[in-house]
């Protein structure tokens, strides 16, 4: 493999690469965050650059400059003049409809994840009285000690 | 958010006529005021229409959600509490089984008038006197998915509601924060 | 799938999503993260996936922001990173 095929091969696959810069993104807020409203907002860019990821993988290309493809539609519901001009015997290449059904799935369980981890930092607030996760180790610290 | 904490005598009493008024008796904007209720019955259109616009399966949550936003945008122009009136706790309760209850009993009735264990959930040998496709898309589209809608948009302002709700420390309900 | 308005669409995807973890107050990070899973919704459309595309504006732009925002108005508004 010559380099200039390597390259080509590492530009041509640019949408897996920014799925990879938000992952780590997602990453660093969910690590490297102190408030935890912070690291939920980290969760869901993490979650959403996976949902990318696939969403990506689904998707086709056919020309070099990313022509070709429709969504995953039964092509006599088609509405465009798209079908009008290629005839009804013409052949449509889709995006694949699996991904896309994975990723509804995903994208409810987020909502529901972001609701419970919502309730639990409202409870951490209510018992500590912060959201900042420092203060709360060190308040958790001082009650051991006193106890 | 900010509110308008000083205001003319007159257009208070304005405000009081119309009903414009929160929780607390402050005066809202008319702006978000009228706004809302055009948009309110539009996006709840738009919900039903995200439902059971299509035949086929599909839509019943992102309608619930599109229904639920509506209850949400309800409650955040004209209180919490308000919100809190129009769906109280336990019609939300009986709403959100009602629609587990309306997707497990479709599936049931199938079993019963079938007289088979392994019809669960098969809408299109359902007898009806249309042909088999169309009395899978009607049962699907008109049973199913507003079943599916109804649980959906039921929790999701239920979330809401808990949420934003809270309980001064009198234990006197708040009804309206500010955010 | 229009590979300029794709490039555009993930270059400020980022720029979103690193403001929404840096900015100090939070009520601007909720509403930058709907602005985020909005511009995603986007992308995700013209990648020819409208249903996914649909569901992500619906929920995660619109009833998860919200909320988040809920959520805020019985805790504290500044973070201190």
């Amino acid at each position: 493999m010559g380099i200039e095929s390597l390259v080509s091969h590492v530009i041509e696959k640019y949408n897996y690469w920014m799925a990879v810069i938000l992952m780590l993104i997602g990453l660093y807020g969910t690590i490297g965050k102190d408030n935890l409203i912070k690291k939920l907002i980290g969760l869901n860019i993490f979650q959403t650059a996976i949902i990318l990821f696939f969403i990506s993988l689904g998707d086709v290309r056919t020309g070099p400059l990313g022509e070709g493809g429709i969504a995953p539609i039964l092509t006599e519901h088609l509405p465009w003049s798209a079908v009008e001009h290629a005839g009804n015997e013409a052949t449509f290449i889709y995006a694949s409809p699996l991904p896309h059904v994975l990723m509804l799935t995903a994208i409810v369980v987020s909502a529901a994840t972001a609701a419970v981890a919502l309730a639990l930092i409202v409870r951490i607030y209510e018992e500590y009285g912060t959201i900042q996760e420092e203060e709360i180790l060190t308040k958790e610290i001082e009650r051991e000690r006193a106890e | 958010m900010s509110k308008r904490t000083v205001s003319k005598k007159g257009e208070r009493e304005a405000g009081k006529k119309e009903g414009r008024e929160g929780a607390d008796g402050e005066e809202r904007d008319v702006i978000v005021d009228t706004v809302a209720r055009v948009m309110i019955p539009l996006s709840q259109m738009f919900a039903l229409y995200v439902m059971i616009g299509t035949e086929g399966a599909g839509g019943g949550f992102q309608g619930g959600v599109i229904f639920a936003a509506s209850l949400i945008l309800l409650a955040t122009v004209f209180g919490v509490k308000k919100g809190r009136d129009v769906l109280p706790e336990g019609e939300n309760a009986i709403l959100s089984s009602l629609g587990l209850y309306i997707y497990a009993g479709v599936g049931l009735l199938c079993m019963v008038l079938l007289w088979g264990a392994a019809e669960y959930l098969n809408y299109g040998a359902f007898p009806l006197p249309v042909e088999y496709a169309l009395r899978r898309g009607y049962l699907v589209t008109y049973a199913v998915e507003v079943g599916i809608g109804i649980t959906v948009a039921t929790v999701f302002a239920s979330l809401f509601f808990d949420l934003a709700w809270r309980e001064d420390v009198l234990g006197r309900d708040e009804g309206r924060r500010d955010l | 799938m229009i590979i300029p308005l794709d490039l555009a669409l993930l270059f400020f995807l980022v720029v979103i999503g690193i403001a929404a973890l840096t900015v100090k107050d939070l009520l601007a990070a909720i509403v930058l993260l709907g602005a985020y899973s909005f511009v995603m919704a986007t992308v995700w459309v013209q990648m020819h996936s409208p249903d996914v595309g649909f569901t992500e504006a619906a929920v995660g732009a619109g009833a998860s922001t919200a909320l988040m925002i809920a959520a805020l108005s019985r805790l504290e508004r500044w973070s201190s990173d």
